[in-house]
């Protein structure tokens, strides 16, 4: 055994505990305190709004594009510097687009949290 | 001698940067999620160091090449996904305090039997995504070096496998953050390098393509598979041993293995199941799955299989439990869409040079080798050869990063659902799966990787996306409702796959829902999933456990922000919230 080998330095039930096989402990129905509840209904109410929000403007987006680029074919022959709209439009658009969306939830969801948690 | 230069240095990075993270480790819960001590930054970047698979380093420029312009929209897809974790799983997933995904089936509806259907489900899906990885290491690798497959496989099998058995999550954090800003880097330079050495000529022709009709120089194609090319007139070529071979019009069946030299100015020869690059449907912007004939309906088939498929892959989840808590695992998935667009950019370029450069390529259907054979095509001296490979060495470090999450993923769903045991156990399981996927993977050469790994985001997409959708937002999800959905979506992907392997050959709208199931089976799972759960009563605690998923973690919290939590009582708010006397008296003593 070389000199610098780590061991774990753990109390010796800790390391029986280990040890032993494991036993899945029975399932316990999950607690919520009152207080807790509250905070967590109002918190689930209002991001559910979010949710729905961000995943209207998500969709949207995915979906029109597509929707866009079928009903405009003539967007094929504008060209900007050179290359064609429509695949300028299917990589230059949609990445800075879901950029921004998540961000704008992001920062929308964490708010939520914030202010449901203080109220 | 490519292959020595490229793969040597990545073996031995990654077993370096993975010998890093081996440190003392002691319980399932630090072998699985890394201690779930991951920031959000280096966690996005492992998330995505994990997801740029060798479907995206390769798969998606050859696509391009082999379908049109609109095989861009996989990787909208694919971000797209990662929106939608961001916005419905990530926080409240990884609040659950579950390690794997069948862990939080079980946590939020209480149904062992489910547990295990789940872990299946992430076999399947893992099985389907992991062996098209080490067919890839072995293919790329015979390519450049002239090994056999089998030293590839083995040889991926063996790094990932090791690492993962010493290091576990942490070794695999630090692998797959440091081979994301790896592959960007090998991604992007050679793109740039690419774009101002082609000269003037191959740009105007990548933004104004032609279709590819005769070929302009004399141009040698390697079949490595067996091809049925359609030929118009009889046509003169050479064998790859250098004897002339006249080929009848008509249908022509091309040996496997076999070489052909096209002379200038011949006509390019027809392949069945496939039109030319550079026609006009190709330079649309939309995908005509399987020329279906419904490019918006083909289109939106393939987002709605991404994006829910990425939002369901069980290693991808898996990557968020490491996370401290649910803010950081939301803060994961809103880096991962920011990094993922970055290297999005790129394939398009690789994708139009390459219809340039080697339309040939769609020939033979090795249109995945499109951006290894780039560099040579444009300088044939030693800087080629540098950049073939960087873009090697790239590549195999895209199938190494994925086959670490997946292989974990395997571990944890056997020896953490299936058959719960200790470290001892999870560490073996890791080199039994790998020695059972290299099995798997001898025989399948000649599978389709891109089939392969869309079937993986097909289950994944009509089994966990509506499990963790319903679980998250619907109080009144039952447990036998989503054994019900889980089942169905599983069955229909399968019987989908099913179809398309042995089934009669279809056209127009149905072989565009075969191939692309996820348009129909998703919708089945959620239906199946709510039917089934409203015929039952939830039970009493079912809102509480969902509610939990909604509620800040924080131990020791006293709702007037008076003072941080004195003390962190480990890292898992569900062992914190479970009820024990010796909790209950450290808590008040927190406050």
């Amino acid at each position: 055994m070389s000199p610098h080998r780590r061991v774990a330095v753990t109390s010796p039930q800790t390391r029986l505990a280990h040890a032993r096989r494991r036993h899945r402990t029975a399932w316990r129905p999950p607690t919520l305190d009152p207080v807790d509840a509250r905070v967590a209904m109002r918190v689930y109410r209002a991001q559910r709004i979010l949710v729905a929000q961000a995943l209207l403007a998500l969709f949207t987006f995915l979906f029109g594009l597509p929707l866009v680029l079928r009903l405009f074919p003539s967007w094929d022959g504008v060209r900007l510097l050179g290359v064609p709209m429509s695949w300028l439009a299917i990589v230059l658009v949609p990445f800075p687009a879901m950029v921004l969306i998540s961000r704008w939830q992001l920062r929308r969801a964490e708010r939520v949290e914030d202010v449901g948690e203080l109220e | 001698m490519i292959a020595v230069f490229a793969v040597a240095p990545v073996v031995v990075i990654t077993l370096l940067v993975g010998l890093r993270g081996v440190a003392a480790m002691r319980t399932t819960s630090d072998f699985l999620v890394a201690s779930r001590r991951v920031s959000p930054l280096l966690n996005s970047a492992a998330v995505s160091g994990e997801y740029l698979s060798a479907a995206s380093f390769l798969g998606v420029a050859g696509l391009v090449v082999k379908d049109g312009m609109g095989a861009l929209w996989y990787p909208v897809g694919f971000t797209a996904g990662y929106v939608a974790m961001l916005v419905l799983v990530a926080a409240p997933m990884r609040r659950s305090g579950a390690v794997t995904v069948p862990d939080f089936a079980e946590a939020r509806l209480a149904s062992t039997p489910l547990r295990k259907l789940a872990a299946v489900t992430v076999l399947v899906v893992a099985g389907l995504y992991l062996v098209p990885q080490f067919r890839t290491a072995g293919l790329v690798l015979s390519v450049v070096s002239d090994s056999p497959y089998w030293v590839g496989v083995v040889i991926a099998a063996v790094v990932v496998s090791v690492t993962l058995a010493l290091g576990g999550m942490r070794a695999a954090t630090y692998v797959q953050a440091f081979q994301f800003c790896f592959k960007l880097l090998l991604f992007i330079v050679p793109a740039i390098w690419l774009l101002l050495q082609v000269g003037p000529q191959v740009r105007h022709e990548a933004v104004h393509p032609v279709p590819f009709t005769h070929f302009s120089h004399d141009t040698a194609v390697d079949f490595d598979l067996e091809v049925t090319l359609l030929l118009d007139e009889p046509l003169t070529v050479r064998t790859g041993d250098g004897r002339s071979l006249t080929i009848p019009a008509g249908e022509y069946r091309v040996a496997d293995g076999s070489t052909l030299v096209f002379p200038a100015g011949a006509a390019v020869p027809g392949v069945r199941g496939g039109a030319a690059p550079g026609g006009p449907d190709w330079s649309r912007p939309l995908l005509d799955v399987n020329d279906a004939d419904h490019p918006l309906l083909g289109t939106w088939a393939v987002l709605v299989a991404t994006m829910f498929g990425t939002m369901g892959l069980p290693h991808v989840l898996m990557r968020l439990h490491t996370s401290p808590d649910g803010r950081a695992a939301r803060r994961t998935a809103a880096i991962t869409v920011g990094l993922l667009g970055v290297f999005y950019l790129f394939p398009g370029v690789y994708g139009t040079l390459a219809k340039v450069l080697v339309p040939q390529l769609y020939l033979s259907g090795a249109t995945d080798t499109a951006v290894v054979a780039l560099p040579s095509q444009v300088d044939t001296g030693s800087t080629g050869t540098v950049f073939t490979a960087l873009l090697t060495a790239g590549a195999f470090a895209a199938f190494l990063a994925t086959s670490l999450g997946l292989l974990l993923v395997v571990a944890g769903a056997i020896s953490h659902d299936l058959v719960p045991g200790g470290l001892a156990r999870l560490r073996f399981t890791v080199v039994a799966a790998a020695a059972v996927v290299v099995l798997l993977a001898l025989p399948s050469v000649k599978l389709d990787a891109g089939v392969l790994v869309t079937w993986g985001f097909t289950v994944a997409a009509s089994t966990f996306c509506p499990l963790l959708v319903l679980g998250i937002w619907w109080p009144r999800l039952t447990a036998p409702g989503a054994i019900a959905g889980v089942a169905a979506g599983l069955l229909a992907s399968a019987g989908a796959i099913a179809v398309a392997l042995f089934g009669p050959p279809l056209s127009g709208l149905p072989a565009l829902l075969i191939a692309q199931p996820a348009p129909w089976s998703i919708p089945l799972a959620f239906v199946t999933m709510v039917g089934g759960s409203l015929f039952g009563r939830p039970p009493a605690w079912s809102s509480a456990a969902m509610l939990r998923l909604h509620l800040r973690e924080r131990p020791g919290f006293d709702h007037r922000r008076s003072r941080p939590p004195a003390r962190d009582l480990g890292h898992s708010s569900w062992s914190a919230r479970r009820s024990s006397a010796a909790r209950r008296v450290i808590r008040r003593l927190g406050r």
